[in-house]
C-alpha cells in the first residue's frame, strides 16, 4: 500500500512536473513570441533602415528589343552578356542602390539604363540602329547651310500677343 | 504533508521562466545617461503622477551607466530633465499628460516621410526614407548606395539636417582639436567681405596693390607723415586711396586665414589641388561645403554671413547647428510652422482680445531648449558627453512646450495666396543680343493664411519664384527661349508628394538630363537622376503640393504641371535675377514645414508609394539614354483640397500678355524658323499626367 501510495504520489508528482514543464515551455515560447512582436512593433533604427540585410537579394533580369546578344556593364564592371533569348539575370543585395548600366549590342547605339533594387525587375531595353536615330528625341537635325538663311533673332522676338489669356489653363 | 522536492524544482522552473520572462518583457533600459539618471519614473499606469510632475519622481540617484550600454531599447520611452537630471518616463503618458515628445534619435525623418498607414492599418513605407536617413547620417549618397568612409554629406542647406549623432561627433571632434587656436579671429572680423578675384586676375591685382603701396609711399614720405592713416588726416585727397590699400591688405590676411580655418575644418576636398591665396575651384568648393555645413544662403564667395561664420569658433556654429536641428525637430513634433516671417501682425483670441502673431517655432525652440539643458553651448557639449553616439539610436525627450494659439486645431481652415510680384513678359535681351535690365522691386511671395472665427490670419510669408524666359528644347532638337510662366487664378492642392519625382518632359534641354558619375572605378555618363528625383536636388525638392483645377461633373481635375514645392535652387528664390518654370519655389526646409503643418492640421489620406513603370529614351552625342521611374514619390490626398489664389501681380513693360512663340536664342545658328510649341502632354488628367512642366 505504501509502495503503491508512494508510487502514485510519484506518478502525481511526474504529472505535476511534467505539467509544471509543459507550462513554463508554452510561456516562454509565448514570451520569446511576444519580445518579437514587440521588436517588430519597435521603429527601426537609423542603422537598421540604411543597412543593407545579409543575404535578402532581388533579381533584375535584362533583356533587348530586339533580343539580340548584348554586353552588360556596370561601371567597370562587366555584368556579362544577355544569353538570348534568355535574359541575363542579376543578383543583387536588396535596397542597395541603383545600377547604372551600359548595354552594348553589335550594329546598335550603346544605351544607358539604371535598374533599381527596391523588389525583382525586369529591364528590356530598346535597342536602335544608328541609321534610325534620327528617330529618337533629342536628334538634332543640321542647322542651315547659310547662316542668314535663319530668321533674325529680333524678327521672331516679341510675337502679337495671344488674344486668349496669356498663359492660363483652359477650364476643363 | 511537506511538498516533495521535484514540485518545488517544478514550481521552481516555472517561476523561474516567468520571472525571466518578466525581465524581457518588463521595461526597457534606457539608454546611458551619466551623470544623472533616474529611471524609475516611467509607467504607463501612473501617468499623471510621473509625467505631468517629473520632480515629484522617485529619484533614486544611481550610478551612471557604464557608456557603452546599447540603446536599443527606449522606444516608447522620453526622458526629461528636471534641475539638470534626466529622468525616464512613458512616453505616450508623457503625451497625454501635455508633454510634447521629441524625437532626437538618428533615424528621425520629417512627418512627410515617416512611415504612415493606410485605412486597413498596413504600413506604408516611403521610399525615399531610408536615402533621407542615410543622407543626414552621413551613411548613404544621394542615389542610396553606402557613402566612402570619413566622407561627409553636408545637406542642411538643402534640407536634409544631420542626425543628433552626427552633430555629436562635430561636437566632440571640435572640442577636442587645437587647430582652430592658430587662426585669427581678429583678421577675420576686420574684414566684412572678401572681394572675389579671378585666379587669372590674380597678377594684375597683385600689382596692382604693388603699385598702390608704392604711390602711397611716395605720398606719405612727401607729406612727412610716418603712417599711411597720418597721411590721410594730414592729406584727405589720398584717404579713398589709403582705404582701398587698407583693405586690400586686410583682405588677404584674412584670405589666409580663411584657408586655415576650412583646412582645420577639413573642408578642401581630397585630390583638389588649391593655390594659396587664390579663390580657384577648390577654394571655390570648400566655401560651398562650408556654407552648406552652416546652412549659409549665399552665392559660394566669401560675403558677410559666410564670413561672420568663418570668424566664429567651430563650437559656436555646431551650437548654431543644433538649435536648427532641434528646431526641426520641434517644428515637427508641435506641428507649427508661425516662423515670424509675418512681423506686426495681431489676431483676436477668444477672449476677444487682440494678441499679436507669436514666432512659435523660434519661441518653442527655445523653450525646447532650455528645458533639455540645451540653453547654452557648455550645456550643449555635457549633453553631448553624457550621451555616448549609441543613445541616438533611439532617445526622446518630453518637454512641456508654450500652450499653443486657440486657432490651433485639426482642421484648421487653411488656404494660400500666392503674389506674383512684378512681372516682366518683355524679351529680356535687344536685337543684338545684349541684355535689357527688367528690375524688380516687388518679388514674387507665398502667404499662408488661416480662416479663424471670421478672421484671414496671415500664418507665414516667404519669397517664392514665379516664372520666366527658360530655355526649351523644341522638336528640331535646338533650344530656344520660352516663356514659362505661372498661372493666375483660383486653384487648389489635393495632392501633396513626399519625395516626388518629375517626369522631364520633352522640352527640357537635353543638356540638363545628363551628367558625370562615379560608378564603381570608374566615371561614366548617366541620366541626371539628380533633378527627376526623388531626392533633395530634384526639380521638384523634396515635397510638392501639386496646383489643379478641380473637375466639375465628374472629370478629372485640371493640371496644368504648377506646383509649390521645395528647391535646392535657394539662389532662384532669393536672387533678383531668379525664376523658375512656372512653380512656386520654396526653400525645402521650409517646403517641409508647409506640407507636415497642413497634414498635421487638416482631414488627409495618405495614399502611398504611387508606383509606375516610366521609361522614355533620349539621344545624346551617338548613345541613348533611358529615363526610368519606378515611383512618382509618395502621395497624401487631401479631403477637402486647400484652396489657392495666384495674384497676377504688377505686369512691368510695354508687353502685357505673354509671348506664346518660341524665340530663337541670339547667335544660336538654326536650321528654319522656330517649330510650333511642343505640347509636352501635361495638364490633362491631374498628378496622373504623363509628364509635367519643368518646375
Amino acid at each position: 500500500m505504501k509502495a503503491r501510495c508512494a508510487h502514485l504520489f510519484g506518478r502525481r508528482i511526474l504529472v505535476v512536473g511534467t505539467l509544471g514543464v509543459a507550462l513554463a515551455i508554452s510561456v516562454a515560447v509565448w514570451a520569446a513570441g511576444k519580445d518579437k512582436a514587440a521588436a517588430k512593433d519597435k521603429p527601426a533604427t537609423a542603422e537598421e533602415i540604411t543597412t543593407v540585410a545579409k543575404g535578402d537579394t532581388v533579381h533584375i533580369y535584362v533583356q533587348t528589343v530586339p533580343p539580340r546578344k548584348a554586353q552588360v556593364k556596370w561601371g567597370a564592371k562587366n555584368l556579362g552578356i544577355i544569353p538570348t533569348p534568355r535574359p541575363l539575370t542579376i543578383e543583387r543585395p536588396r535596397d542597395s542602390g541603383p545600377l547604372d548600366l551600359v548595354i552594348r549590342a553589335s550594329g546598335y547605339l550603346p544605351v544607358h539604363t539604371r535598374a533599381y533594387t527596391f523588389s525583382d525587375s525586369r529591364v528590356a531595353v530598346k535597342l536602335t540602329p544608328p541609321a534610325e536615330k534620327n528617330k529618337l528625341f533629342g536628334y538634332k537635325q543640321e542647322p542651315a547651310q547659310n547662316p542668314d538663311g535663319g530668321p533674325p533673332p529680333a524678327a521672331t522676338a516679341a510675337p502679337a500677343p495671344p488674344s486668349a489669356p496669356a498663359m492660363v489653363a483652359p477650364q476643363p | 504533508m511537506k511538498s516533495p522536492p521535484s514540485v518545488f524544482v517544478g514550481s521552481a522552473l516555472v517561476a523561474c521562466l516567468v520571472a525571466d520572462l518578466g525581465c524581457h518583457a518588463g521595461p526597457p533600459a534606457p539608454p546611458s545617461t551619466a551623470p544623472a539618471p533616474t529611471r524609475t519614473v516611467a509607467s504607463a499606469a501612473s501617468p499623471s503622477a510621473t509625467t505631468t510632475r517629473p520632480t515629484e519622481a522617485p529619484n533614486s540617484r544611481a550610478p551612471a551607466p557604464a557608456s557603452s550600454t546599447p540603446a536599443t531599447d527606449t522606444a516608447g520611452k522620453a526622458f526629461v530633465v528636471h534641475e539638470g537630471r534626466e529622468s525616464w518616463i512613458d512616453a505616450a503618458a508623457a503625451n497625454r499628460s501635455g508633454y510634447t515628445v521629441v524625437d532626437l534619435s538618428d533615424d528621425w525623418t520629417p512627418f512627410i516621410f515617416a512611415e504612415q498607414k493606410a485605412a486597413d492599418g498596413t504600413i506604408q513605407h516611403n521610399r525615399y526614407r531610408r536615402v533621407f536617413v542615410g543622407l543626414a547620417n552621413d551613411t548613404l549618397d544621394e542615389d542610396g548606395e553606402p557613402l566612402p568612409a570619413g566622407e561627409k554629406n553636408y545637406l542642411e542647406l538643402y534640407g536634409i539636417p544631420p542626425s543628433l549623432g552626427i552633430l555629436r561627433g562635430r561636437f566632440l571632434a571640435d572640442e577636442a582639436q587645437n587647430c582652430h587656436a592658430s587662426i585669427s579671429q581678429e583678421k577675420l572680423e576686420e574684414v566684412e567681405t572678401i572681394a572675389y578675384v579671378a585666379p587669372e586676375k590674380m597678377r594684375a591685382e597683385d600689382l596692382k596693390t604693388a603699385r598702390l603701396k608704392r604711390d602711397l609711399e611716395e605720398a606719405r614720405h612727401k607729406a612727412h607723415a610716418t603712417t599711411f592713416a597720418e597721411l590721410a588726416q594730414k592729406d584727405p585727397s589720398a584717404a579713398p586711396k589709403v582705404k582701398a590699400y587698407e583693405r586690400r591688405l586686410a583682405e588677404k590676411e584674412a584670405m589666409t586665414e580663411v584657408e586655415k580655418r576650412l583646412a582645420c575644418e577639413g573642408m578642401f576636398k581630397k585630390g583638389m589641388r588649391h593655390a594659396t591665396g587664390v579663390y580657384d575651384d577648390a577654394m571655390r568648393m570648400a566655401v560651398r561645403r562650408f556654407q552648406q555645413k552652416n546652412m549659409i544662403y549665399e552665392a559660394n564667395y566669401l560675403r558677410s554671413k559666410t564670413m561672420d561664420a568663418l570668424a566664429r569658433p567651430p563650437l559656436a556654429n555646431d551650437y548654431a547647428a543644433l538649435m536648427r536641428v532641434l528646431r526641426e525637430r520641434v517644428v515637427d513634433a508641435a506641428g507649427v510652422v508661425e516662423d515670424g516671417s509675418v512681423e506686426g501682425k495681431t489676431f483676436t483670441n477668444k477672449a476677444g482680445k487682440a494678441v499679436p502673431l507669436r514666432n512659435l517655432v523660434e519661441e518653442l525652440t527655445q523653450s525646447a531648449a532650455e528645458q533639455l539643458g540645451l540653453g547654452t553651448q557648455e550645456g550643449a557639449v555635457a549633453f553631448f558627453k553624457r550621451h555616448p553616439a549609441a543613445d541616438f539610436r533611439r532617445l526622446s525627450a518630453a518637454v512641456k512646450l508654450p500652450s499653443l494659439p486657440d486657432y490651433y486645431g485639426p482642421d484648421m481652415d487653411i488656404s494660400i495666396v500666392i503674389d506674383r510680384g512684378d512681372v516682366w513678359y518683355d524679351l529680356p535681351w535687344d536685337d543684338k543680343g545684349i541684355r535689357r535690365p527688367q528690375p524688380r522691386k516687388h518679388y514674387p511671395s507665398f502667404h499662408l493664411y488661416l480662416k479663424h472665427n471670421g478672421q484671414r490670419i496671415l500664418l507665414a510669408r516667404w519669397r517664392t519664384t514665379v516664372g520666366g524666359w527658360r530655355a526649351e528644347q523644341a522638336s528640331d532638337g535646338y533650344e530656344y527661349f520660352r516663356y514659362k510662366g505661372s498661372d493666375v487664378g483660383s486653384r487648389v492642392i489635393r495632392n501633396i508628394v513626399a519625395g516626388p519625382v518629375w517626369i522631364a518632359p520633352e522640352s527640357t534641354p537635353i543638356r540638363s538630363l545628363v551628367k558625370t558619375k562615379s560608378v564603381g572605378s570608374t566615371w561614366q555618363r548617366v541620366v541626371n537622376y539628380d533633378e527627376l528625383g526623388p531626392g533633395y536636388l530634384s526639380a521638384y525638392g523634396l515635397v510638392a503640393g501639386y496646383f489643379v483645377q478641380p473637375g466639375r461633373n465628374g472629370k478629372a481635375d485640371w493640371d496644368n504641371g504648377i506646383r509649390a514645392h521645395g528647391s535646392s535652387d535657394y539662389l532662384s528664390i532669393y536672387s533678383s535675377e531668379g525664376f523658375s518654370h512656372g512653380c512656386h519655389r520654396l526653400p525645402n526646409h521650409v517646403a517641409i514645414r508647409l506640407y507636415d503643418f497642413i497634414l498635421r492640421h487638416r482631414p488627409m489620406r495618405a495614399l502611398g508609394d504611387q508606383g509606375m513603370g516610366f521609361a522614355r529614351q533620349f539621344l545624346a552625342g551617338d548613345d541613348v539614354f533611358e529615363i526610368r521611374l519606378p515611383s512618382r514619390g509618395f502621395s497624401y490626398q487631401l479631403e477637402p483640397p486647400i484652396p489657392v489664389e495666384v495674384l497676377e501681380g504688377d505686369i512691368k513693360g510695354t508687353q502685357k500678355t505673354p509671348v506664346m512663340t518660341y524665340v530663337p536664342k541670339p547667335g544660336v545658328n538654326y536650321p528654319g524658323p522656330p517649330p510650333p510649341l511642343r505640347d509636352s502632354g501635361e495638364g490633362h488628367g491631374g498628378s496622373t499626367a504623363k509628364t509635367e512642366s519643368e518646375p
